[in-house]
């Protein structure tokens, strides 16, 4: 039986394939299908979508209804299961509407009754037309695996009182903790994962940046030759003048210091860089020292030295390392025509102060 | 055939019924009803009517449940029958006029409009909504639709 062509049985099933799947959906789906074979043996050709649906579905009614008369007569006679002739009995009460042979009669025989012996009548007329598909049998029910017994797995249950066969408890830390413990647990847990991660990014920073400047630090200050970065050192007004840097300094070194120490205390690898870098720092810087001692006034020329040795040689390449690859091209025309102080600055130009005081003297 | 037989001397007393009852019965093992015995026996067993076990497959409750099929079956037929009537009456009162488009609309369809009609007479009450509208293609050949 043709659903009246392709396209239109299309659009009828599209939103049965969108709809959520109901377990009564297959059952109905059946119904339709046998619906449908019916109708074409009596001679119907094509069928519209929705009158199809509602004669499955009274279908299904019917044989509920059914059901439930025969049920309800089995009930009636003192019995908990139906037979063949509460089957009957509920089919003439569905009947009753329509009307049969001896439906007046109360005290009829129901072998004899007008029902039956249609029935017997469409029986033996009707040709046999078999559903058109194979059916398993359903609903499935999915049978549970039950768990397996202290026999069964080996252990001795652990208190005397519980016998063998009952099924085993499940792991202890299944249910050892009670559950708010559990939480607060895994929070505090959590938090420390959480914590030790922010360190190690902290270290792995710190050790990259210092890894960066041992690389670059050198190299940069091969490049910058001494002379030139003097030249614009001392062409720079700025520079030149000598401020409270003493006073800066102490605020801007003691923090980086004790990271850096950390840091290198910690990692023997970025130890090694920085001491490395110290010697390294300490050589390229030797003349410009020298110098200092020589030209300079005592008092000042020990508190420079002692300074100078308290400063932590990481935290002192920094700054240089960024302003010989950045510094000396932009900073210098802005202080050459500026020529004034400015407070915004000032972090940033400490670094270079000292390194003008370094390399001026 | 036998049945027919027994159903032309059902008349002549009580007995005859009870033969034709049992000989029924038992040619229902043999008769493979269109509505499978599954969704009969799903929907039975839905209703609450009860089989002592259906695994077991007994022959009483197997005989149980193709009654319940037959009977849905032949319901199904008697009401097809009947909207299939109403759609040749409809279709005969409707083309009288319109002899040319006689060959188009006398594929038989089975319709809302007969089904309620024909439901009618069985005690079900179909009511559809008053525009409710099937694809006006519906039934029509695809051969057709293409032109």
């Amino acid at each position: 039986m043709s659903d009246g062509g392709g396209e239109s049985g299309s659009k009828h099933q599209q939103p049965h394939t969108k709809r959520k799947f109901s377990g009564d959906d297959f059952s109905q789906a059946i119904a339709k299908v046998a619906v449908a074979q019916i109708c074409e043996r009596v001679g119907f050709q094509t069928f519209q979508q929705s009158a199809l649906g509602k004669l499955a579905d009274i279908v299904v009614r019917y044989i509920n209804s059914v059901g439930k008369a025969a049920n309800f007569y089995a009930n009636l006679s003192g019995r908990a299961e139906g037979n063949v002739f509460d089957v009957f009995q509920g089919l003439e009460d569905l009947g009753l509407d329509q009307g049969f042979s001896g439906a007046s009669d109360i005290n009829h025989c129901l072998a004899s009754s007008g029902i039956v012996r249609e029935l017997i009548q469409y029986a033996n007329e009707a040709t046999d037309v078999p559903f058109a598909y194979a059916i398993p049998h359903f609903p499935v029910v999915k049978d549970r695996k039950p768990k397996s017994s202290f026999l069964q797995i080996g252990e001795e249950p652990p208190i005397e009182d519980i016998p063998a066969w009952l099924p085993a408890f499940p792991d202890p830390q299944t249910y050892f903790e009670s559950p708010s413990q559990n939480e607060r647990a895994s929070d505090s847990y959590t938090e420390k994962i959480e914590l030790g991660k922010q360190q190690r990014k902290m270290e792995m920073s710190m050790v990259n940046l210092q890894r960066q400047f041992s690389e670059s630090g050198p190299s940069s200050f091969v490049h910058g030759d001494s002379s030139k970065e003097k030249k614009t050192v001392e062409s720079n007004p700025f520079l030149s003048a000598p401020l409270h840097f003493e006073e800066k300094e102490v605020s801007s070194v003691v923090l980086p210091a004790k990271l850096s120490k950390e840091v290198a205390l910690q990692n023997p690898v970025a130890k090694k860089h920085v001491v490395d870098n110290h010697i390294s720092v300490m050589e390229t810087f030797a003349p410009a020292l020298e110098a200092m001692k020589n030209r300079f006034c005592e008092s000042r020329e020990e508190q420079k030295n002692i300074q100078l040795d308290q400063r932590p040689p990481v935290q002192f390449k920094i700054g240089v390392g960024k302003k010989s690859l950045v510094k000396p091209l932009k900073s210098s025309p802005q202080n050459m025509d500026g020529g004034k102080i400015d407070p915004w600055f000032c972090k940033e130009n400490e670094n270079d102060e000292r390194k003008g005081d370094l390399k001026i003297f | 055939m036998n049945h027919n037989n027994n159903f032309q001397q059902s008349s002549d007393g009580r007995h005859d019924d009870d033969a034709a009852l049992t000989e029924f019965l038992s040619s229902l093992m043999g008769y493979t009803p269109t509505i499978p015995d599954e969704l009969v026996e799903h929907y039975l067993a839905k209703s609450g009517f009860q089989c002592p076990d259906v695994r077991l497959n007994c022959c009483l409750c197997f005989c149980r449940i193709r009654l319940v099929a037959v009977a849905t079956q032949k319901f199904v037929a008697e009401v097809a029958t009947d909207a299939l009537q109403q759609c040749k009456a409809r279709q005969a009162a409707v083309v009288k006029d319109k002899r040319d488009k006689q060959q188009k609309d006398k594929r038989l369809i089975l319709t809302m409009e007969d089904l309620s009609k024909a439901l009618r007479e069985y005690g079900v009450n179909v009511k559809h909504q008053e525009y409710f509208a099937d694809n006006p293609s519906t039934g029509m050949d695809p051969a057709s639709k293409e032109e």
